[in-house]
Formats: structure tokens, C-alpha cells, sequence
């Protein structure tokens, strides 16, 4: 080691009075004065303080650049016009109901999920400040897309909604099992129930789910049906046995070694020959198959994860207890290792949710390609920017939103606190 | 017992050959139904659609060829990718731990942005929206110093105008040189405990003998400008439209992850080991540099290796902007030949290929950087 390292003569030193060496206390905690403030956030060095320059020179002409083409030069029409369509694409209009219920059932279960799993909000000023402006920017913004009165009532009573299962999480609290059971069956038959609502009574057919409806069914579609794929692989990763060891490893790793684009080719060229003649699977089956089996795989390496963070002690106690494999597992081991995967199930969902996005390179009609569309249509040449824009803030704003989430939950579960 | 678990075994290996002679059997009776052979005879035959950058190649060559190409530009993407997406990443990294409040905020605003929107977004973003709006190459013949266009960029790049193979001895000697003082005064500074000033060494001494060389070989390098001609641009280093999105999109993607992985490694490493370094009197940077990043790299080289995984595979995204990689070529050659089975296989295996070898290389890396934080 370089010894003049040691040998500087500007040590950092704290003048502290003699006085207040002897006893340690919790510094006490005075609010800084706005310039105190500038002097230990941006100032503290001269090399310092020419970098905050610097990047606020950079990110300020961005910033200024970036807003000024936003909301001057920029002409959004082409996103109003086509809002529906983003969300919903060509769903028949007087077919929409079965949408909303859909987002309705969706606003109470999360609602409810929010309010059982997270910790009352904190109403600090600046946090309370931060919350008003963003509820105002997305009302404007709301107000600017939407101009049906219908719509903004619905959408208000959907944001009721969510408000009214916060409340009803909460009231329950946090230990009560009914409403525990009540949740989980909640999510659980929630997807049947989308699928029937959507067909029943003269449904809408596959071919007319587009837009945000499709990227969200898609991805929901996929991490639940994978759910149970990537658990039952996962396992048989781990077992005993070494012929089920290999072909389990052998998918898992051959799976996730190829691109999700290839394995959407391989749905759409090369499966429909893989089914017994005469089977005839719709294309979004297809797909939505893949999307499961390249989860899955995805499912299963992180339930390993989980596994193995299971102290192996659990393990030798179940079996002092005299319970078989199956009941070892199935009470004992996996609700330990699937409470620990929870953070990264939900990055892992984000993830596929913006894989669904690839949906648009191999002919389906979402997100992404309505903005292509949009924006390729004569009366609205040259706006591809912002429908890119939008498709990818309405991406961001589902991803984002479920980040947040899944670091609140990680705090409250104190995954890798054990 | 015993009997009972190997028979469980084979009956399980044998409904799983079952099942898979079985999805075999349904694809060659659909595929014969169609005349379409399941052999690879097929790459021989003219590919007879164009490829734009690569190695050579001409719409005569075979779809073999086309592929080869493709492999050729995916490697080129995602190896270029790689790095800058870890530089890119690192400070970002860094920067999101920074004690300046505008530094540290301007680097999370940016990991968010990017983190939670869909890479393929991001590249048609950059194709259509940044890229295709630089200015047009109206036909027209220019020389200059360098092009930004929207069919691509060219700047000035050295070129050998003689014989390169004299110089190119110089410079492995120039290597060997730089190579063994660096040896030398590392060795030196374990033994004395002096300043090993490695890199001003090694560096000093790799351009002097390459210099000498240089002279002593004529100057065989000239600087090649680029010229905008009618058909795109000739001399000079090329940079296509299409290379440049893909680019761009899966390394400020890939930069987001990066950033946080090393964010969390270098939280990971206990609070102490700062402290220690600032006590013993190291700067921020000494610290960092030291002390800290030694270790974090150590926590953050396995998730790394899976960010790198995940930007090789994201790169066949490329097919969404006609770049033309692997995912790309093989989708045009699937349409056009209809022999999806063996392009699968082969592009599948391709990647799976590409995977292994990152890993490869990530392991030996994780060893060694875990070897010498055991060492030392």
C-alpha cells in the first residue's frame, strides 16, 4: 500500500469542545438555515461546488429544454384523439362496460392490498406539498385527455374506489385472517373473473383486446399462470431425485438463455406445428403461452432464492416433527421461501409488464403500437414523439408505481432483517 | 426403497422423452404436410434480401452467411454495449451516493426514468425520434471533418496506408515492455512500500517504444476523413442510424441497472471501512478508490454478469428498428424460407452460447476479485 496515503495533511478534524467529548448523545437534530443548507448539500468543497454548477448548468438547460418542448412547442392532439385507443384500442364502445368492471374489481382489490399491507402515510409538509401538486398535475392532465363527462365519473368513482378499499383494509387491520383469506381468494379468482367477464353474454373476442387492456392482461396473465409453473420447477431444481434435478435445471436454463423475441417467434412460427393436428390455438393463446413458459422459468429462479434462504434448521425440525415431504414443503418451508420472494416477484413482474411491450413487433396491437399507428396516419405526420412519449409514460407511470409499492413492502416485511 | 426411486426416475425421463417424441412426431407430419424438410440443407440457398452493415456480404450469398453476419453485428452491439453500459453505470452509481444533493437527485431522477420504461421504448425512441430527425443526407457530395445524419454518423479514424505488419510488431513489443514494467514496479512497491506509479510507467513506456516504432516504420497511419457521397458515406469510422439507437437504448437501460447494483453494493459494505479509510487520512476519492469500491465490486459482480445477460439478450430487440442482428435476420430468413424449427435451434442455441460465455468470463472475473480480497 502506498505509504504516503497515511501521510496527509488534510485529515478531516472536528472541533469538538472538550466539554462534550465524554458522553455520546444523539445529535440533536436543529433545522438548518436555507443557507446552511446550500453550504452542506451543494457547497461543502470547492471541487464541489464546481460540480454542482456544472450538472445544475446541464440538467437545467435539459430541463428547461424538455419543458419547454412539452407544454409549448409540442402539440398533443394526436395523444387526446387517440386516448381510447391507447387504453383500450378497438374494444367496441357500447362493449366498455366490461372493461370498467374489470378496472373496479382491480381499484377495490388494491385498495384493499394497500391498506392491509402499508403503513399509514406520513403527512409530512413537504410530503403533503409533493402529494397536492402531483394530485393536481394528474387531474390537469386527466382533464386535458378526457373530455367525457361519463368517463370522469367513472374514473372518479374507480378513484373512489381504491380510496373506499384503503379504508375497509385498514378498519380490518392487519392481523385479521378473514380478511386476509378475503384478499388472497380476492387476487386468486380475479383472473377467471376478467377472462369471463370479458366473453360472457356475447363477450368481446380476443382479436379486440388491445391497447394498455392487452400489456396488462398480458403480464397479469403471465405472472399468474407462472406463478405455479415456476414453483413446481423451482422444487424440482431441488429434489432428490437427479433424473428430475437435470430436466428441470435443463428447461430453466434453456428458457432463460434464449431472448423473450425468440421465444415469441417461436409461438407464433413453431408452435402451432408442435400441437397435435388439427389443434388450433388463437395467436394471443399462443403468445400468452410463451410469455407463462419464459416466466416461468424466470418464477422458478428466483423461488430457489427463496428456498434456499430457508435456514435448514426449519427443515430438520419439520422432520423431527414426523411430517412427510409434501406437508414439510407445502406448510413449513414454502410459505417461509415465498414470503421472502416478494420484492423480487414484483421486479420481476415489472420487468414482464415491460416486456409486453414486444407484443407490438410481432403484430399485436398494444401500447406501442398504437403510438406507432397513431402518429403514421396523414393528419397527424411527424408526431411519433409524443405518442412514443405517452406509450412510454403510461409504462412508466404502472412500473414506477409498483416499485414504490414493493419498496414500502420490503420495509414493512424486513425481507433480509432475518 | 431404493428400487422405488430409480423406477420413479426412468418412468419420469420416459413420459418426458414421451411427451417430447410426441411434440416432434405433430411437427413433422405438419411440416411435411407443408413440403417443408426439417434438414438444414436450406442455408446453402441465395438469401436474396440485402443486409446494410456487417462483414461482407451480398443479397447473392447464402442464408448461412446472412447469419453469420447477424451473430457478427449482435456480438459487435452488445460487446460495445457492455462497456459503456458498466462506465455509464458505475457513475452513476457513484453518483447517486454522492453528499451533493443536485448530483445525487439528478442521478436518481435518471435511474427511474430509465429503469421503468420498456427497453424497446427506449430504441425506437432514439431511432425515431432522435436519430431520424438529424439532418438528411440530401444525395449530395461532401468531405468534411465529421457527419451526423439520419442515416448515421462518420468521424475522422486513423487508417494504415503501407504495410501494417512492421509497426505491429513495435507495438507488441511496446506491450511486452509496458507489461513487464508494470510487473516490476508492482513488485517493487510490495517489496519497498514506494509508490508503484504503475499506469504512468507502463503507460509512459508502451507510447514511448510505439513512438520510436512509428518513426522508425515511416508513420505507416494517416488519418482517414470521411466523405458523404451519394450512397452514404466512404473512409472514415461509420456508425450506422440503426447501430446507433440500439445502442443507445440498451445502454442507458442497462446504465439504470448497473447503477443500482452498484448503489446497493457499496451500501453493502460496512459503514466502518469508510470510516477507517477517512481516519487513516485517504481522501474521498483514495477512499473509494481503496477501500470501498474493492469490496463493493466483489458484492456487485454476479448481479453485473446478469445485467450483462439481459443487454446480449435485449439486443434482439434490435428487429423492431431493422438493425440487422441476429433476432433480426433470422425473423427475415423465418418469413421468407418457412423453416422456423432450424432457425430457431440454431439462433436459440447461438444465444444460449453467447450467455454461457459471459458467465464464463464473469466467474473467472469473480474469482479473482474475491481471490484477492481473501489475499490481502
Amino acid at each position: 500500500m502506498n505509504p504516503r496515503l497515511g501521510q496527509q495533511e488534510d485529515v478531516a478534524t472536528v472541533d469538538v469542545p472538550e466539554s462534550e467529548r465524554a458522553v455520546e448523545t444523539i445529535p440533536s437534530r436543529e433545522p438548518l438555515t436555507p443557507l446552511d443548507w446550500l453550504k452542506v448539500n451543494l457547497f461543502p468543497s470547492p471541487v464541489n461546488g464546481v460540480l454542482t454548477v456544472l450538472t445544475a448548468i446541464l440538467t437545467g438547460w435539459l430541463t428547461f429544454a424538455v419543458l419547454r418542448w412539452v407544454l409549448v412547442t409540442a402539440d398533443w392532439t394526436v395523444v387526446r384523439v387517440n386516448f381510447r385507443l391507447f387504453m383500450v384500442g378497438r374494444f367496441p364502445l357500447e362493449e366498455v362496460w366490461r372493461v370498467w368492471s374489470v378496472v373496479y374489481v382491480a381499484a377495490l382489490l388494491v385498495g384493499v392490498t394497500w391498506g392491509r399491507t402499508g403503513r399509514r402515510m406520513e403527512w409530512t409538509r413537504l410530503k403533503t406539498i409533493r402529494r397536492i401538486v402531483l394530485g393536481i398535475l394528474g387531474l390537469l392532465l386527466l382533464r386535458y385527455l378526457v373530455d367525457s363527462a361519463l368517463v370522469w365519473g367513472l374514473t372518479a368513482a374507480a378513484a373512489g374506489t381504491v380510496l373506499a378499499g384503503t379504508a375497509l383494509g385498514r378498519l380490518a387491520g392487519r392481523e385479521s385472517r378473514v380478511m386476509r383469506r378475503a384478499v388472497l381468494w380476492g387476487w386468486l379468482l380475479a383472473f377467471p373473473f376478467v377472462i369471463v367477464i370479458l366473453q360472457v353474454a356475447d363477450g368481446v373476442g380476443p382479436a379486440l383486446w388491445n391497447g394498455l387492456l392487452l400489456n396488462v392482461l398480458a403480464g397479469v396473465v403471465g405472472i399468474v399462470l407462472s406463478f405455479p409453473i415456476g414453483i413446481v420447477l423451482a422444487l424440482g431444481r431441488r429434489s432428490t431425485f437427479p433424473a428430475v434435478r437435470v430436466v428441470c435445471v435443463g428447461l430453466i436454463e434453456f428458457v432463460r438463455g434464449a431472448p423473450l423475441y425468440t421465444w415469441l417467434l417461436f409461438g407464433v412460427f413453431l408452435l402451432p406445428f408442435l400441437l397435435p393436428p388439427g389443434v388450433i390455438l388463437p395467436q394471443l393463446i399462443r403468445v400468452m403461452i410463451m410469455f407463462t413458459l419464459f416466466s416461468s422459468a424466470y418464477v422458478a429462479e428466483i423461488v430457489r432464492g427463496g428456498l434456499q434462504g430457508v435456514h435448514h434448521g426449519q427443515y430438520e425440525a419439520a422432520r423431527a416433527l414426523g411430517l412427510s415431504t409434501t406437508r414439510m414443503m407445502a406448510l413449513i418451508i414454502l410459505p417461509q421461501a415465498l414470503r421472502n420472494t416478494i420484492p423480487a416477484m414484483i421486479s420481476h413482474f415489472i420487468s414482464l409488464f415491460k416486456d409486453t411491450s414486444l407484443l407490438a413487433i410481432i403484430g399485436f396491437i398494444d401500447v406501442l403500437r398504437v403510438a406507432r399507428v397513431a402518429s403514421a396516419s396523414a393528419e397527424f405526420v411527424g408526431t411519433s414523439k409524443q405518442t412514443l412519449l405517452f406509450a412510454g409514460f403510461i409504462f412508466w407511470i404502472v412500473a414506477f408505481s409498483m416499485s414504490r409499492w414493493s419498496q414500502r413492502l420490503e420495509r414493512r416485511l424486513g425481507v433480509g432483517e432475518r | 426403497m431404493r428400487f422405488l426411486r430409480v423406477l420413479g426416475q426412468v418412468v419420469f425421463v420416459l413420459v418426458v422423452l414421451f411427451a417430447l417424441q410426441q411434440l416432434y412426431l405433430n411437427m413433422e407430419y405438419g411440416f411435411r404436410q407443408r413440403g417443408i424438410t426439417l434438414d438444414f440443407q436450406f442455408l446453402e440457398q441465395r438469401a436474396q434480401f440485402d443486409i446494410k452493415e456487417g462483414i461482407a456480404y451480398s443479397s447473392n450469398s447464402s442464408y448461412w452467411r446472412a447469419l453469420q453476419v447477424g451473430l457478427f453485428n449482435t456480438i459487435r452491439v452488445a460487446a460495445s454495449g457492455i462497456v459503456l453500459a458498466s462506465i455509464l453505470g458505475l457513475f452513476i452509481g457513484v453518483a447517486r451516493l454522492s453528499t451533493n444533493w443536485l448530483v445525487r437527485n439528478v442521478a436518481r431522477v435518471y435511474v427511474e426514468l430509465f429503469r421503468n420504461t420498456p427497453v424497446l421504448i427506449q430504441i425506437i425512441f432514439w431511432y425515431v425520434a432522435v436519430i431520424l430527425t438529424l439532418p438528411l443526407v440530401q444525395g449530395e457530395e461532401a468531405s468534411g471533418f465529421a457527419f451526423l445524419t439520419n442515416r448515421g454518423g462518420a468521424v475522422p479514424w486513423p487508417r494504415f496506408h503501407g504495410e501494417s505488419g512492421p509497426w505491429g510488431l513495435w507495438l507488441l513489443a511496446a506491450l511486452a515492455v509496458a507489461a513487464g514494467a508494470w510487473a516490476w514496479r508492482t513488485r517493487r512497491s510490495d517489496r519497498t512500500g514506494d509508490p508503484h506509479h504503475r499506469i504512468l510507467w507502463g503507460l509512459g513506456l508502451f507510447v514511448l517504444v510505439a513512438g520510436v516504432g512509428y518513426v522508425a516504420t515511416g508513420g505507416p497511419l494517416e488519418i482517414d476523413a470521411p466523405e458523404a457521397t451519394r450512397f452514404g458515406f466512404v473512409g472514415g469510422l461509420q456508425v450506422s442510424g440503426e447501430f446507433a439507437a440500439v445502442l443507445l437504448g440498451l445502454v442507458f437501460y442497462t446504465a439504470a441497472f448497473i447503477a443500482e447494483i452498484i448503489r446497493g453494493s457499496i451500501l453493502a459494505v460496512d459503514k466502518g471501512q469508510k470510516e477507517a479509510a477517512a481516519a487513516m487520512g485517504l481522501s474521498a476519492f483514495q477512499q473509494l478508490r481503496f477501500v470501498v469500491l474493492p469490496q463493493a465490486l466483489r458484492i456487485a459482480v454476479p448481479p453485473i454478469n446478469s445485467q450483462y445477460l439481459n443487454l446480449t439478450k435485449n439486443s434482439s430487440l434490435a428487429a423492431a428498428i431493422a438493425f440487422p442482428d441476429l433476432a433480426s435476420v433470422s425473423s427475415t430468413i423465418i418469413n421468407q424460407a418457412g423453416r422456423p424449427f432450424q432457425i430457431l435451434i440454431i439462433i436459440m442455441s447461438t444465444y444460449l452460447i453467447m450467455s454461457l460465455l459471459i458467465s464464463t468470463v464473469m466467474n473467472v472475473l469473480n474469482r479473482t476479485v474475491a481471490l484477492r480480497g481473501a489475499r490481502r
